[in-house]
């Protein structure tokens, strides 16, 4: 069955998928503040439970630590969480067996970005507020540690303290850069791109959300526990002996782990079947190519995480010894484990990234997008070999020695489909009359930031390199350079280019020039020193160094300060722009090819009034007599070709 | 710069559109599936990766000492419920096909039962076991292989109640025939019992597996 171009005139002004819809709203309704009562309830119940049940064991007496009350106290807070934002209402009413295609319509007006809510577009604005939160937490404890390294006599924070903070902020923001596009960006524009008007599993989605933000709270927990000081690694034994914080990190690694599982599985299947008519493999976004990528690394890669946290869980809580070599287990467990998962996940935080600026540079160069298939083949190979390098992290430690040269061999061959979606940048560029608006300026930040990043990711894969600077300042600028250089200033390309339709306000360009210049040339002035840092023989987590790396040091610090100051900018452009002084955009600001720009701003709940033929791929600018993109089913609605 | 802003219209609903709606819905639930089965997969590989290779380890030479093994009549009635459970949604789905709703609806409640007493019985055995869990390598294995089959269990089950929950369900909402109608909501409630027994079926296999690997090996 296919839907054709003639198109019957029959419009009903019903959506037919809502059947019975129930209209939820009113301070008695669930929304954020029951989720946070009933969050604080379910955590005092779980904490005088598992004192209940486990005050009197040995272990507990002995120690003074009880981690089942602990760990009780975190599951039942993220129960409550669910119960009270409604997460489980229709789990458990579907056990008396309600319906499963029916939906619940959500509230109107602003609240509805504080309940749970089925719109794709709620749940992607929702996902922007909870990762900035996220990377604002995130980068003040960036600040905290750049500021005990610009002296290494005179301390800020004592040893425990200190590590106490790299870790939770080395955690916090590999748990935000996982969702940091997937998250906002995937959910509201994905369906927008495939031309879908909704998602496979709404409710899903909206899960995804709201046991991120649980997951984000029970990382956070581990504070006021006293911390962790594994890193964001958690590597055992010191998994084992650390104090109560360190429930927190497998807690909370487990259920963003879930949200992470739950994202990837819907966004995935949405991809696959939702598709417009017309949308064949050949002719989807690069955008979508790259979430469909990362939606796969997520679902797959994320179980076993989730596996080895439960075993740490239960190292700690039932005393197991999963971890403990002496009872029968092992330590190189938890890394190989670990980093089944952890690198992939690496890709997980790339491959977006390069969805987005794919789709940024033709729009901005007014050219086709170069070699697209080789680009989603690219993806596509990185995804697959991602699998396949994780055992290059545990060169130092554990890792049969004549096991090395061929994760040296696989790690150097995903270079090679990373260099495709790199060459489809380049040959794009190439010739090209470029508009610099300040999406394009992020999307060239990324090629310049990720070649740094990238060149030096194929050092450390070779052995001898490894052994040399592992666990130095020279792999901690290596992958802040892929990470932060890459995933991050494509963030904020695709902010500034899909904010102005997703709020239907344009982004100060003004201000966004300050921003973009202070970060960019701060991030390098941060990060760029530490390769020398590295190479001079600093060592990662640690709160004093050398005397006379004190300059190279204050240096890094310094920039630091003036590169955090600039998310400051980006934030102060969000409340200038959207409550100071907004600025209604245009439908089409920049002009774009992309199927998401033909649908109305800002875009109605159905996204598409018709669901459109798509008839070629998105990027044919500059090619006169091109073939519209789609029939989006009105008269004379054929998209045209600016050139 | 297009700078005109386009007016949101009424969404259309021609047979044309509500027939590819439904179709891809049909075709998400099937593609869910078989992705939670590749999710399901890679959970127990992690369990499967750490019995072999700390078997493998013998760290300390505590890997299992003196063979110690959780109760095996546990284990084979665990076993037997798990697999009772899945055969039964198998039959059931068949009787399904050919029109016989109510022998899907005996199946089907039968297999919720037996869900659930499988369930009462893995963690009933956590309380019968003769090792501490952190006594061994194995130990250990097992009370993970056991949290990981609760899981398993309460998914499985909730995942066959709700299916049998629905059919009654529809019975009573829209009449006896419902089940088998061609609506949409019929078409979509057995498109996810396919997924729900093709679940049951794969679960049985890593069952096995892990009977295999935990109770004979």
């Amino acid at each position: 069955m296919t839907i054709s171009a003639e198109r019957p005139t029959d419009v009903v002004t019903t959506p037919p998928s809502i059947n019975g819809a129930v209209r939820r709203g009113g301070w008695f309704s669930q929304h954020l503040g029951t989720a946070l009562v009933a969050a604080i309830v379910g955590y005092l119940f779980g904490h005088w439970l598992g004192n209940h049940v486990a005050g009197n064991y040995p272990v507990v007496v002995n120690s003074g630590v009880n981690d089942v009350a602990n760990f009780f106290g975190l599951l039942f807070g993220v129960i409550g969480w669910l119960l009270g934002i409604g997460a489980l209402n229709y789990p458990l009413a579907k056990i008396a067996g309600r319906s499963g295609i029916e939906k619940t319509q959500d509230v109107e007006g602003f609240s509805k970005y504080f309940r749970y809510s089925t719109d794709h577009k709620t749940v992607g604005l929702q996902y922007v507020i909870g990762v900035c939160l996220f990377m604002f937490t995130g980068g003040l404890l960036a600040m905290a540690i750049r500021t005990e390294l610009l002296n290494p006599t005179i301390h800020v924070f004592s040893p425990g303290t200190y590590i106490e903070i790299v870790s939770e902020h080395g955690t916090i923001m590999m748990m935000m850069a996982t969702s940091i596009v997937l998250g906002p960006l995937g959910n509201y524009l994905v369906p927008l791109m495939i031309g879908s008007r909704r998602m496979a599993f709404p409710r899903i989605e909206a899960f995804s959300f709201w046991i991120f933000t649980a997951g984000y709270m029970v990382i956070f927990s581990a504070l006021p526990y006293g911390g962790f000081p594994t890193g964001w690694t958690g590597y055992a034994p010191l998994q084992n002996q650390a104090g109560p914080g360190m429930i927190s990190y497998l807690f909370g690694f487990a259920v963003i782990g879930l949200g992470m599982m739950t994202a990837g599985f819907n966004i995935a299947v949405t991809i696959v079947n939702y598709r417009a008519p017309g949308l064949t493999w050949s002719r989807v976004p690069m955008f979508v190519w790259s979430i469909l990528a990362t939606a796969a690394l997520l679902t797959l890669a994320t179980p076993v995480l989730f596996s080895a946290g439960l075993f740490g869980i239960l190292d700690r809580v039932d005393q197991t010894a999963f971890y403990v070599a002496e009872h029968g287990g092992s330590s190189y467990l938890w890394e190989n484990l670990f980093w089944f998962f952890g690198h992939p996940e690496v890709y997980i935080m790339a491959l977006p990234a390069f969805g987005i600026v794919a789709e940024i540079l033709p729009v901005f160069c007014r050219k086709p997008l170069f070699a697209q298939k080789v680009g989603a083949a690219g993806m596509i190979g990185v995804a697959l070999l991602s699998f396949f390098v994780w055992q290059h992290h545990i060169f130092q430690s554990g890792i049969n020695p004549d096991m090395r040269p061929l994760f040296m061999l696989t790690t150097e061959l995903i270079s090679i489909p990373t260099g495709f979606i790199f060459l489809v940048g380049m040959g794009t560029l190439y010739k090209a009359k470029i508009r610099y608006e300040l999406p394009m300026l992020f999307s060239l930040a990324l090629f310049f930031n990720f070649l740094i990043g990238g060149l030096t990711g194929v050092f450390l894969s070779d052995v001898p390199v490894n052994v040399t600077v592992h666990g130095g300042f020279f792999v901690l600028s290596h992958f802040h350079y892929t990470i932060m250089g890459g995933l991050l200033f494509a963030f904020m390309a695709g902010l500034y280019y899909w904010l102005p339709k997703m709020t239907g306000l344009m982004l100060n360009k003004k201000i966004g020039l300050w921003q973009f210049w202070l970060m960019f040339v701060f991030f390098n002035l941060t990060f760029f020193p530490m390769f020398i840092i590295g190479l001079l023989g600093q060592p990662r987590r640690v709160y004093t160094y050398a005397k006379n790396l004190q300059g190279l040091n204050d240096f890094s610090s310094i920039s630091a300060f003036i590169l955090g100051f600039s998310f400051l900018i980006f934030a102060w452009n969000l409340a200038y722009s959207w409550f100071i002084k907004p600025q209604k955009a245009p439908a089409n600001p920049w002009d774009s090819l992309g199927l998401e720009w033909q649908t109305a701003t800002p875009v109605p709940e159905h996204n598409f009034d018709r669901i459109p033929v798509i008839m070629t791929d998105p990027y044919h600018y500059s090619e006169p007599g091109a073939q519209a993109l789609a029939d989006l089913g009105g008269v004379g609605s054929s998209t045209g070709n600016p050139a | 710069m297009t700078d005109t802003y386009n007016k949101p219209g009424v969404m259309s609903n021609t047979p044309e559109e509500v027939e590819f709606e439904l179709r891809a819905h049909i075709g998400s639930i099937w593609t869910g599936g078989r992705l939670f089965i590749g999710m399901y997969t890679f959970m127990i590989a992690a369990l499967a990766f750490s019995y072999f290779y700390l078997r493998s380890s013998n760290n300390s030479m505590e890997w299992r000492p003196n063979h110690v093994t959780a109760p095996t009549a546990y284990g084979w009635a665990i076993y037997g419920c798990t697999a009772a459970m899945s055969l039964l949604a198998i039959f059931g789905q068949s009787r399904l096909r050919k029109g016989q709703v109510a022998d899907w609806l005996v199946a089907g409640w039968t297999a919720v039962g037996i869900g659930l007493l499988a369930l009462f019985l893995q963690l009933w055995e956590f309380v019968a076991l003769p090792f501490y869990p952190g006594s061994s390598g194995y130990a250990s294995t097992f009370i993970g292989f056991g949290v990981m089959n609760v899981i398993t269990l309460f998914v499985t089950t909730y995942w066959l109640e709700t299916s049998v929950a629905r059919a009654h369900a529809m019975k009573r909402e829209f009449g006896a025939g419902a089940v088998l109608a061609k609506t949409a909501e019929a078409r979509s409630w057995r498109a996810n019992v396919a997924s729900m027994t093709y679940f049951q079926g794969f679960a049985v296999l890593v069952a096995t597996m892990l009977l295999l690997m935990f109770y004979v090996l």
